[in-house]
């Protein structure tokens, strides 16, 4: 009969690690694959209907409002540097600075959220307008569905630092959370740019 | 130690499958047990098993028995899906028949195709990924056990919804690819169609899941010593079938969302009209469905290359090609998506792109064909039924691969789009290239999951018949195309002269009919009184024969150590493990990614209803959103409180809490 033989020991190795070490951040890496690649067909669908009409967008739609949406644009580059502390004070085990940072977070995500309702404001068509209004409405719609649960998810994580059972992994997690609110930014951009300002030279 | 490319079967003629075995070597051998072990499997089963009773079923994460349960309602889809071929075939024996009309018989094609493919081929393939591969890669469970319950869950209710929808006749009635304009609102008032485009996002989600859990788990839960090299070919096959879920998916969960939308809300996407294309839909779709055959396909090879060396008693011949290949075909089925639309005005620089990415993708499909010969060729291959299946496959699944490189063709295509030659060659693919495997696979791990052999005898009957059976239902078909015969037509007049073909097509669907009712029975008949198998029956390389049959809860009791490609055959007497994981809670090894060296403990988390709840949360979401946008608000608020639950930290299991700044307290 065959015998188990140890030729080695795991008991010593931690268990909260950070970064790609981890198997969350593998998780988070996962789901901007798959999100990111439906912003992509998203914007595909855009650039495809474009070759349907003469002018873009299509008279009488007016070109898109830039104000709300540059403003936008610019707090979520302001929330990106926030994120970015808290992502240290996370990797240095630092809990009061992590809450501090999450609340701050959640109020940011929370304004951005009020700002995306004007933004689809700012693209003055509707979504049953045309195709133009379809594909536009949709791209912008897409891409809140991602702020809105990043938003809702930071939230439940500065609760959970007020109030809940902080546990050593949930630095780790924030730390992911951080990650992923950086794609979530950092996608908007091309959007941005593909509805807000190209249309004024397409 | 690796073993040499050419080195000598590694077991004589005669060996326990087929007769008493001489000399039995160490490979067959079960591990002893000592008492210090048996107490350990004590307290694992403890911590690792499930609750019991309906409750416990509910609330199990494990991917052992979500994987089984996967299994088994993609089987019962299959079944359907089967039985509304017989209705069609039954039609469609004669000319101008009358047992389906043509409202039903639109229902009923569609049915099947969208069961085949979303029901049933995709969410087999993931399942099975979702048993093997934490098992083949010597894991415990899989990366985000709770999420594995969650798109089972997700899955079974988006069967279950459209199935319903079936039955109270408002199934859909537009193909299992729902071309637009006649899914749009002008052509297919009611909510057929609606249904079916929310069962597409229903399965997209539960597929999604499947691949996250699958690649993380064979990045980062393998063995130690299980570097990239080293991994079995079904875990590689897995993975790129993974990433193609990831990257394909989201184009099809789209464009349905678009149709959807289309239906529901009045936008323009394929509204003309306004501006919108209906060929959108079809680069939509077919950027996902062209990875979705392959999507099928590539699990099929890797469970091939599992069984080609346990039944050939060698190594498989040629691994990193065969890895290569792999790679290559995944990343070459993303390029080929508009040879489904050569019949539509497309550039003709397109044109040729596609012909010859279409042509070129035989090239690696080709390679592991010839390494599996030669793996085949020099060993020593015993003709048990799961190799059996492989030989069906290579037989089966060349045919549809020549017919594929004939329509890839432009000018051919034009003439036998949309006719029974392409019925021929998709079931031919599919079958030959899918199903005959997935058999195979089953009769190779049945003993894995249930503890016993299937019976073999049996099982060469079930091969042959189909074999046969699949043969004859669909080569005549390649005539019938060639003759006119289109696709989706519930009847044909006599004079066409295609009666006796047809007749012909329907009596290899009894045989096709007859070989799966022969293997339920034999399923059922060898979960009772199969012979008994052992740990590893056939005398496998991986490691998933290093369990038990059917694994124990915890699965492996230490985490193994791998120092070969071929790890059970060149362990010797002793099996290398690592120790030291906790006893307390559910403990995991976490490697690197490359070389697989210990990394990190990983706390799997305990078994819990709220993905259960999550998922019904989402049903009510999908399913009232086909009547009103407002569902998806409603099911947002529902599912909020589930995925909060789901995710909050439980106090009663805190293992590792934080005590201020940068203390750590394990309990």
């Amino acid at each position: 009969m065959k015998r188990y033989k140890a030729v080695g020991d795991v008991s010593e190795l931690p268990s909260v690690v950070f970064g790609k070490r981890a198997i969350t951040w593998w998780g988070t890496l996962m789901f901007m694959f798959i999100e990111g690649m439906t912003v992509a067909v998203c914007a595909a669908s855009y650039l495809y209907i474009r070759k349907n009409f003469h002018d873009w967008p299509p008279p009488p739609t007016p070109l898109p409002s830039l104000l709300i949406p540059t403003i936008g644009v610019i707090t979520m580059l302001v929330s990106i540097v926030v994120m970015r502390r808290v992502q240290k004070a996370a990797e240095a085990l630092d809990k009061p600075a992590v809450t501090t940072g999450l609340v701050v977070m959640a109020l940011l995500g929370m304004a951005l959220v009020a700002l995306r309702f004007f933004d689809f404001r700012s693209l003055n068509t509707h979504w049953d307008t045309d195709a133009y209004g379809s594909t536009a409405w949709a791209s912008v719609a897409f891409h809140s569905t991602l702020l809105f649960f990043e938003a809702i998810e930071t939230t439940v994580f500065a609760v959970l630092a007020l109030v809940g059972p902080w546990e050593m992994k949930h630095f780790s997690d924030a730390e992911d959370n951080a990650m992923y609110w950086y794609f979530m930014c950092g996608i908007w951009i091309p959007v941005y740019v593909l509805l807000f300002i190209l249309p004024r030279w397409l | 130690m690796t073993v040499a490319r050419d080195a000598a079967p590694l077991r004589e003629p005669g060996d326990p499958m087929t007769g008493p075995d001489p000399v039995a070597p160490a490979i067959w051998e079960e591990v002893e047990l000592t008492e210090e072990d048996q107490e350990l499997r004590k307290k694992l089963i403890r911590v690792w098993g499930d609750g019991p009773g309906l409750w416990g079923w509910i609330r199990s994460t494990s991917h052992a028995s979500i994987g089984k349960r996967y299994v088994v309602t993609a089987f019962i889809f299959f079944l359907l899906g089967g039985l509304e071929a017989g209705m069609m075939r039954l039609q469609l024996s004669r000319p101008e028949n009358s047992f389906l009309g043509p409202d039903r018989y639109n229902q009923i094609f569609t049915m099947h195709g969208t069961t085949m493919m979303f029901l049933f081929a995709v969410p087999v393939m993931v399942a099975m990924g979702l048993y093997l591969v934490p098992l083949m890669v010597g894991a415990r469970e899989v990366a985000f056990s709770r999420l594995n319950a969650y798109g089972y869950w997700v899955y079974l209710i988006g069967g279950l919804f459209i199935y319903t929808q079936f039955f109270l006749n408002t199934g859909p009635d537009t193909g299992w690819f729902a071309y637009v304009p006649l899914s749009g609102p002008e052509f297919s008032p009611g909510k057929r169609v609606d249904t079916w485009a929310q069962m597409i996002t229903f399965t997209e989600i539960a597929a999604l899941a499947g691949a996250t859990e699958i690649v993380i788990t064979a990045f980062k839960h393998r063995a130690p010593g299980m570097s990239l090299n080293r991994i079995p070919l079904f875990v590689w096959a897995m993975i790129t079938t993974s990433f193609m879920i990831i990257f394909a998916m989201p184009a099809v969960a789209t464009g349905s969302q678009f149709l959807a939308a289309d239906r529901l809300i009045d936008t323009h996407f394929f509204n003309h009209a306004e501006g919108g294309d209906a060929l959108l839909w079809q680069h939509l779709f077919w950027f996902f469905g062209h990875p979705e055959v392959y999507i099928i396909f590539m699990p099929a090879l890797g469970i091939i290359s599992s069984i080609v060396p346990t039944f050939t008693r060698r190594p498989i011949f040629g691994y990193p090609v065969m890895v290569m290949a792999l790679i290559t075909t995944g990343f070459m089925s993303f390029g080929l998506w508009v040879h489904h639309m050569f019949a539509t005005p497309i550039p003709q620089l397109g044109q040729s792109f596609f012909t010859a990415a279409s042509t070129m993708i035989a090239i690696p499909t080709g390679v592991q064909i010839f390494c599996w010969i030669a793996t085949i060729w020099a060993g020593r291959p015993r003709f048990a039924t799961p190799l059996l299946f492989v030989l069906g496959f290579f037989f089966t699944f060349i045919i549809g691969g020549l017919s594929g490189v004939m329509i890839a063709s432009v000018a051919f295509d034009q003439q036998a789009h949309d006719t029974y030659f392409i019925v021929a060659h998709l079931h031919y693919v599919l079958l030959g290239g899918a199903v005959m495997p997935l058999f195979g696979g089953f009769y190779y791990w049945f003993p894995k999951f249930t503890g016993r052999l299937m019976n073999e005898r049996m099982g060469k009957w079930n091969f042959w018949l189909f074999f046969i059976g699949v043969n004859v239902t669909f080569f005549p078909m390649h005539i019938l195309g060639l003759e006119g015969m289109t696709r989706r037509i519930y009847t044909y007049l006599p004079e066409t002269g295609w009666g006796p073909l047809n007749a012909l097509v329907s009596g290899g669907a009894v045989l096709i009919v007859a070989s799966v009712a022969l293997f339920i029975f034999n399923f059922f008949r060898s979960l009772r009184h199969g012979a008994v198998a052992g740990d590893n029956p056939w005398g496998a390389d991986t490691l998933e024969w290093a369990t038990a049959s059917p694994p124990e809860p915890y699965v492996f009791l230490y985490p193994p150590v791998v120092q070969s490609r071929n790890p059970l055959w060149t362990e010797g007497r002793e099996r290398p493990v690592f120790t030291g994981l906790r006893t307390d809670i559910r403990d995991t090894l976490v490697t690197t990614t490359l070389d697989a060296t210990p990394d990190y403990r990983q706390n799997s988390p305990n078994p819990t209803a709220w993905p259960f709840i999550a998922a019904l949360a989402t049903g009510v979401m999908f399913i009232s959103a086909i009547f009103t946008a407002w569902g998806l608000v409603v099911g947002s608020v529902l599912l909020f409180f589930p995925l909060v639950k789901w995710g909050w930290p439980d106090r009663h299991d805190q293992s590792v809490r934080y005590s201020g700044r940068g203390e750590i307290v394990e309990k």
